[in-house]
């Protein structure tokens, strides 16, 4: 387990160092490597999670991880959105060596955690935030895009980063899913309080609610309110800023590394 | 001289001459044909804005003559065609057409356009070409491929109308769809629309002062005309604006443009001034999701581009002097065959006379021994003969055999009547 975790942390950090160098005034290398490398690395990382219980910290910052690597490589394949690495890329690393860190064992939610309910809840959850981070890099990469053609630079963010409004497009894809996705979470994680009988944590409830409004807000913002661009880009950092903030805090309240929350 | 290439280009003639020379498609036949007669054994005519050149294949002694002399025509006022041109003779006219087709050669170095400019020279004087400059031809677009293919040559934007188009697609990814509204009916101005038209942008309006100027570019990019007081409204819903008026001042300012603007809803706008003195007020460009851009940022796109090619050159001169070898090896190979058989009969012939004049002499040997006799003189020759053949081959292959035939042909007084 720890050693296909080794392999993937080994292929996430190439891959963020074939991603960042081009800013070190090193050549890139070919699309061909910033496929393969995340794509090795998130297929042993998969089969690594398929030996876990999606329980506990560690797990759950791990399949975290992966989302975030496949989320990365449906940007390069369908968008050509090679930047996107530049973030998910160094996060999936860091987020696979803390999981290493902590020690891939479920701990005590193991055995609530086994049931369909709970796998559920955790699955989607887990890929709401993935895709509230990747509405998150996008507005970081359209407001570095937008700074670069406003100030007329023209150096490798210009170069190498995509198109304004693709950036856009890709922000208000990962929303639109992330909020249905964390919506549908939540239901199956009141379905993990009552049909399994599982206490739920009051951090646990407040932070899913936060997340919630959090993304719901976003998204009104967007659909409804027709944000678009820059603004939008704003919203997204900021939502995503508050969603972590508020999340530490609750950790910094009631620490511990066996569970999530 | 068994290959040479005639002609001028953007390096050694200005532009009012260089569009005299300019040949359209259906003067090429013509004009190869009066060429042709005056002695060579094929010929391509490779003519762009850029230049205009003969390949010919096999050139006699006043085909040179009758190049220049066809150009001055055109060229008119009894000026001299020759005063503008260049002559490259056999390997480095293979590396002139193969540098040309890689975009060596090019204005705007390592531009694409090349490569389709030569496919179509080679194919519109198919019928006069010859096998050596089909297999030259076919070779330098394999040539400009590799080279795009394999270095950074071809990367990047590097003039200004395709800069202009590489910013507005950093805005807007694919432009297909978009709509543009130009200002100005000039030719910079047509030229510039013409570029965005190309990648799929509807330009649906255009205005100048002029309304008729503006009515007769319109119809021909398929938009509206209308009058510059008109046009402001429009930077509402204009994704693009390329501004290209001759107006000694401003004419897109702050107050004419920011309420149209403001109604946009955060919507980008790329506004491209093209215009010198500027057409475009700076202020406009703090507007919120305003990106504008003057000839100078185009150009310092264009230049940034063009750097990077620079980078690349020694690759892809590499690459052309690799595959000059590789031509020059094959049309080497070519010469060789008729000479090693003429020398070989030529020996065989001296054998043959040599050995009847010696059996004549000995007309007591059996048959059996006559036999062996002319076996034994037979093998002599081919023993003589093998390292002669195998060094000339070799010389061939590896583009050095010109020397090595003319010096047998000279000394074994050799008439292989077999051009290349």
């Amino acid at each position: 387990m720890p050693t296909l975790h080794l392999v993937a942390l080994g292929l996430y950090g190439l891959a963020a160092a074939l991603a960042l160098a081009p800013f070190a005034g090193l050549p890139s290398l070919s699309r061909r490597w910033s496929v393969a490398l995340p794509g090795a690395g998130a297929l042993a990382h998969g089969m690594a999670l398929a030996q876990l219980t999606p329980a506990g910290l560690a797990p759950i910052l791990s399949l975290l991880a992966l989302f975030l690597i496949v989320l990365q490589l449906c940007c390069e394949l369908l968008l050509r959105a090679t930047a996107v690495a530049l973030f998910t890329a160094p996060l999936a690393a860091g987020l696979v060596g803390l999981a290493l860190l902590l020690g891939l064992a479920p701990g005590v939610e193991a055995a609530a955690g086994s049931t369909v309910w709970s796998v559920l809840h955790v699955t989607l959850s887990v890929l709401a935030i993935a895709l509230l981070a990747l509405a998150f890099v996008s507005a970081a990469l359209y407001l570095l895009q937008f700074r670069e053609l406003k100030t007329k630079r023209f150096g490798q963010v210009f170069q190498l980063f995509p198109p304004l409004e693709r950036l856009d497009r890709l922000n208000y894809g990962a929303l639109a899913v992330a909020f249905p996705a964390l919506t549908v979470g939540l239901l199956f994680g009141v379905g993990v309080r009552f049909a399994a009988g599982v206490d739920v944590a009051p951090a646990q409830l407040v932070w899913g609610s936060f997340t919630w409004v959090v993304l719901g807000w976003a998204v009104w913002a967007r659909v409804v309110r027709g944000w678009a661009g820059r603004r939008a880009a704003f919203m997204s950092i900021a939502g995503f800023a508050a969603v972590v903030l508020v999340y530490l805090a609750l950790k910094l309240v009631e620490p511990g590394r066996e569970r999530f929350l | 001289m068994s290959i040479a290439v005639l002609g001028v280009n953007h390096r050694t003639a200005p532009l009012e001459v260089r569009e005299r020379f300019a040949h359209a498609a259906h003067e090429v036949p013509p004009a190869l044909e009066r060429v042709l007669r005056a002695g060579a054994g094929g010929g391509v005519l490779l003519s762009t804005c850029n230049r205009t050149e003969f390949y010919l294949a096999q050139p006699g002694g006043t085909v040179a003559e009758a190049v220049w002399e066809l150009l001055s025509e055109r060229l008119g006022g009894g000026g001299a065609a020759q005063e503008y041109g260049y002559v490259q003779r056999d390997r480095d006219a293979v590396r002139h057409l193969y540098r040309v087709s890689a975009g060596l050669d090019s204005m705007i170095l390592g531009e694409s356009q090349i490569q389709g400019q030569v496919r179509e020279a080679w194919q519109v004087s198919r019928v006069q070409a010859g096998p050596v400059l089909h297999r030259l031809f076919q070779s330098a677009l394999l040539v400009g491929a590799r080279v795009r293919g394999e270095t950074g040559l071809g990367v990047g934007t590097a003039s200004a109308p395709s800069a202009a188009v590489a910013l507005a697609e950093k805005i807007f990814g694919a432009l297909a769809g978009r709509s543009a509204l130009i200002l100005g009916a000039g030719d910079v101005a047509e030229l510039a629309a013409g570029c965005l038209a190309a990648e799929g942008v509807q330009v649906a309006l255009v205005a100048s002062r002029t309304y008729e100027r503006a009515r007769v570019i319109a119809e021909r990019l398929g938009g509206h005309a209308m009058t510059l007081e008109e046009a402001w409204d429009h930077f509402a819903t204009a994704d693009i604006v390329l501004c290209s008026t001759a107006a000694p001042h401003a004419v897109v300012t702050w107050e004419r443009v920011a309420p149209a603007i403001r109604r946009r809803g955060g919507r980008p706008l790329c506004l491209l001034d093209l215009a010198v003195p500027r057409d475009v007020e700076p202020a406009v460009a703090q507007l919120e999701n305003v990106f504008l851009y003057d000839i100078d940022d185009l150009q310092a796109v264009a230049a940034q581009a063009t750097a990077q090619r620079r980078g690349e050159i020694p690759a892809a001169e590499r690459i052309v002097s690799e595959e000059v070898d590789r031509f020059w090896g094959w049309y080497d190979g070519l010469g060789v065959v008729p000479v090693i058989r003429a020398f070989r009969d030529r020996l065989d012939d001296l054998r043959r006379a040599e050995l009847e004049r010696a059996l004549r002499r000995l007309g007591h040997l059996s048959p059996e021994d006559r036999a062996q006799v002319d076996q034994f003189s037979q093998a002599l020759l081919n023993k003589f003969l093998h390292e002669p053949t195998v060094v000339l081959k070799r010389a061939a292959r590896v583009g050095h055999g010109y020397g090595l035939l003319e010096a047998l042909k000279k000394l074994f007084g050799l008439e292989t009547g077999a051009g290349r």
